[in-house]
């Protein structure tokens, strides 16, 4: 488990890059640890943890994030 | 192809939905991963979970997610109860107890604070329905589930 706010670091990270990745590479997942974003888009969720699990491991956590535009609220009944 | 039946009263005031049997761990890869570096697996848990149609995704609660010590991978927002939560993101897989529906495995699995039901601790959103057809037969009162 990752306590909340762990991923500000990750979160800035894709930020900077969210125009440039929602133009080429909208609804698909990246992954960024720190300030190190993992090589390739995934177009699925499992794809992008593997490939994190792959390159960061399992201990220090890792954020997967799918590029939007803007960040979507979820709607629970 | 799976398959799995089972009855569901509608008519009853105090029955929260249909209600299945799922069991909620890490996902094969966060559990491989784990075991290799000596890490001990936890144990999958099981709970009850609510079919919902009217949840876009798959929530836990914030204590099963904790328990089940699924790994998080990053944060996001729902809106329920007429206001926003901020929610944990987790990889995880869910299995279907006592059927032959397939595991949702290394999926996307939301953990809030919101679910306080005391029947259920999970709910079955639309990205795990979508992969279903799913029959209710009112008269007959039984729901079938094929994915």
């Amino acid at each position: 488990m990752v306590p909340k706010g762990q991923f500000s670091a990750e979160q800035s990270v894709f930020e900077e890059h969210r125009n440039e990745w929602s133009r080429a590479h909208l609804g698909e997942f990246v992954v960024i640890q720190g300030d190190k974003i993992a090589d390739g888009f995934f177009s699925t969720y499992a794809d992008a943890l593997r490939a994190g699990l792959k390159r960061f491991g399992v201990q220090n956590g890792f954020l997967v994030k799918q590029v939007w535009v803007a960040e979507p609220v979820y709607c629970i009944s | 192809m799976g398959h799995f039946s089972f009855t569901w009263d509608p008519s009853d005031p105090s029955d929260p939905g249909p209600l299945i049997d799922v069991e909620v761990m890490n996902s094969p890869d966060v559990l491989e991963a784990w075991s290799a570096i000596g890490l001990e697996c936890p144990q999958p848990v099981k709970m009850k979970a609510l079919i919902d149609t009217g949840a876009s995704v798959t929530v836990i609660s914030k204590a099963y997610a904790k328990h089940c010590k699924l790994l998080q991978t990053g944060e996001s927002e729902v809106r329920a109860l007429g206001a926003q939560h901020k929610c944990g993101e987790h990889a995880g897989t869910i299995t279907f107890v006592g059927t032959d529906l397939c595991p949702a495995e290394a999926i996307r699995i939301r953990s809030c604070d919101i679910i306080r039901e005391p029947y259920f601790a999970c709910l079955i959103g639309r990205d795990i329905l979508r992969n279903w057809k799913i029959t209710f037969d009112g008269r007959n009162k039984r729901v079938t589930i094929v994915d």
